[in-house]
């Protein structure tokens, strides 16, 4: 039932995301043919037809270029509805008087917003992957199947670092502004030892995300896939809804 | 059920250099209908807390059903079988009732439909308006009917009938009376309301600055506990046990006994005291008397300026 909470609470902003990405995906995929004549809007389907590989290859990367970063909006807004987003309001000494451990509730809302974060990933791109097949008959897109689930896997890590936030300020603003902080700082941090530096150290945890975006694009000399951040991402996405979990099993309210 | 439905042994709680409870021995038998007595800040929210594991103790230990509320998996049955109404009624602003209603039944394996209904007709809560659009009495009663529909071995109510009407504070008393009370159940209430405390209730406790002043049955209260006036220069505070309570009130002294009030004023007679009335004190009166902080009084009534007297010899 906790489950069911969950979702009622992060419902709007689930359908707002996969609105917002699946709605972004499919003008992309069919921005090639969109053109305006006599100051009305047309669809052209001739490009799709004449240079079908091409088109979905250059479209797909497009649409993966933009779509990357549903993993950590999805992780975000989803994750600041975490538990310790109702110490502050007060609905807290509610949730934590019934017969659940703070462990199961801290999990039941991660699977949850995981979840929804895989639906928010998934759709927009094997719906835009089938409209692009559909108009091109050209089914083979290089890492279709792969592309969701890389958004996913470097989502995971936010997700637990926007629950262990909202653990720490006790609100889902708190969560929100807090990890957008450590993100940006963290981004800016990297630059400032990649720039004057000109040292390039390996992503901490987004590296299947670059190597999926790189290596969808033409001009772009292929990169290995980057194991060592894959199981960073990994142990970090175990290691932040762990650390939330017992910083919950610790709070007085 | 031979073991206390709550027990704590020497219970603490400290908040940095604050004592929120101290040395607190409770135990409350199961079916007793405990009024827990105190003013703001006196500890009661904090003890209620501490049983439900919300709070940490700092000090001794407590349980509830025979259980410690420290350890999770313990904690876990204690929630099964304890129905809990906060002090801040706070639930979810978008849910319905009815939508709170089928959630908090998934938690309880000895939930009641019949008697949500019953509770939800007959505290007239509208069950179909989101929480947050409802007035503060309905979201009381909304966080009622959730504790009192679980079929809980324990109620443990913190302050429930704050906010409402004298109507409502009357329906929720003959339902807890009724639904509860008649079936052996056990209520651990803090109230600010003496009336409802006496109506209710057969054991209470005062709490001031986090420890317990008195506990006792209320029928002892009502049959046995006198309020002595007498007048006189330098008149005695005893530190017997059964005196309750001395108030210093300009040439008079008011003295709370347990018992043996007769006695007592004959034994201040022979400090040279006239005695101006011996009579049966309320609850109200009490409580008053042990928490007061502006008159000077015995040993026991904590804060208080220690009355400048000698003791009996």
């Amino acid at each position: 039932m906790y489950a069911w909470k969950c979702w009622r609470e992060s419902r709007a902003r689930f359908i707002f995301l996969l609105i917002m990405f699946t709605v972004t995906a499919l003008l992309f995929t069919l921005q090639q043919g969109l053109e305006v004549r006599d100051g009305w809007w047309y669809f052209d389907r001739s490009e799709y037809i004449r240079n079908p590989g091409p088109t979905a290859h250059v479209v797909f990367s497009m649409i993966l270029s933009v779509l990357w970063c549903s993993g950590f909006l999805s992780a975000v807004f989803l994750g600041a509805t975490a538990s310790g987003s109702e110490i502050e309001p007060g609905t807290i000494e509610y949730l934590w008087t019934r017969p659940r451990t703070r462990a199961s509730v801290t999990w039941t809302h991660w699977s949850v917003c995981a979840a929804e974060m895989v639906a928010v990933a998934v759709v927009p791109i094997y719906l835009a992957a089938v409209l692009l097949a559909t108009l091109t008959k050209h089914w083979d897109f290089p890492f279709l199947f792969f592309a969701p689930w890389m958004i996913v896997i470097v989502g995971l890590p936010v997700l637990g670092l926007t629950t262990l936030m909202t653990a720490l300020r006790r609100s889902t603003s708190g969560g929100l502004i807090y990890t957008s902080g450590v993100v940006i700082v963290y981004a800016i941090l990297r630059q400032i030892i990649i720039v004057p530096l000109h040292l390039n150290p390996p992503t901490l945890f987004a590296g299947p995300l670059v190597w999926l975006v790189n290596n969808n694009q033409f001009g772009v000399p292929p990169i290995a896939f980057p194991w060592g951040s894959l199981w960073r991402a990994v142990f970090l996405a175990a290691a932040f809804p762990l650390a939330a979990q017992y910083l919950l099993k610790r709070t007085e309210v | 059920m031979s073991e206390a439905a709550i027990l704590t042994e020497g219970l603490g709680k400290s908040f940095g250099a604050l004592a929120a409870v101290s040395e607190l021995n409770l135990k409350i038998q199961p079916g007793a209908v405990y009024g827990f007595l105190g003013r703001n800040g006196a500890g009661k929210t904090t003890t209620m807390r501490m049983l439900l594991g919300l709070v940490r103790p700092t000090k001794g230990s407590a349980r509830v059903l025979g259980l410690d509320p420290t350890r999770e998996t313990e904690l876990i049955r204690i929630l099964e079988r304890v129905g809990f109404v906060p002090q801040r009624k706070q639930l979810y602003g978008w849910a319905t009732p009815a939508e709170l209603v089928r959630m908090n039944k998934a938690y309880f394996p000895r939930w009641s439909d019949d008697a949500a209904a019953r509770l939800a007709q007959r505290l007239e809560i509208p069950m179909n308006t989101a929480f947050k659009k409802l007035s503060i009495g309905n979201q009381s009663k909304v966080a009622l009917l959730l504790a009192l529909a679980q079929g809980a071995e324990v109620l443990i109510l913190d302050e429930p009938t704050a906010g409402l009407d004298p109507m409502m504070v009357d329906e929720i008393l003959r339902t807890l009376i009724e639904d509860h009370i008649s079936q052996g159940r056990t209520i651990f209430v803090s109230s600010h309301h003496l009336g409802e405390v006496e109506q209710i209730c057969d054991w209470v406790g005062i709490l001031e600055g986090g420890r317990l002043l008195l506990e006792s049955r209320l029928e002892e209260i009502r049959q046995e506990f006198r309020l002595v006036i007498a007048s006189g220069e330098g008149l005695p505070v005893s530190t017997s046990t059964d005196l309750v309570s001395a108030t210093t009130d300009g040439r008079f002294q008011r003295y709370v006994v347990a018992r043996e009030a007769e006695r007592f004023a004959a034994e201040l007679r022979t400090h040279g005291a006239t005695i101006l009335e011996i009579s049966p004190v309320g609850l109200r009166e009490l409580f008053l008397h042990l928490v007061r902080k502006e008159d000077a009084c015995t040993p026991g009534n904590v804060g208080a300026k220690a009355a400048p007297v000698s003791s009996f010899s």
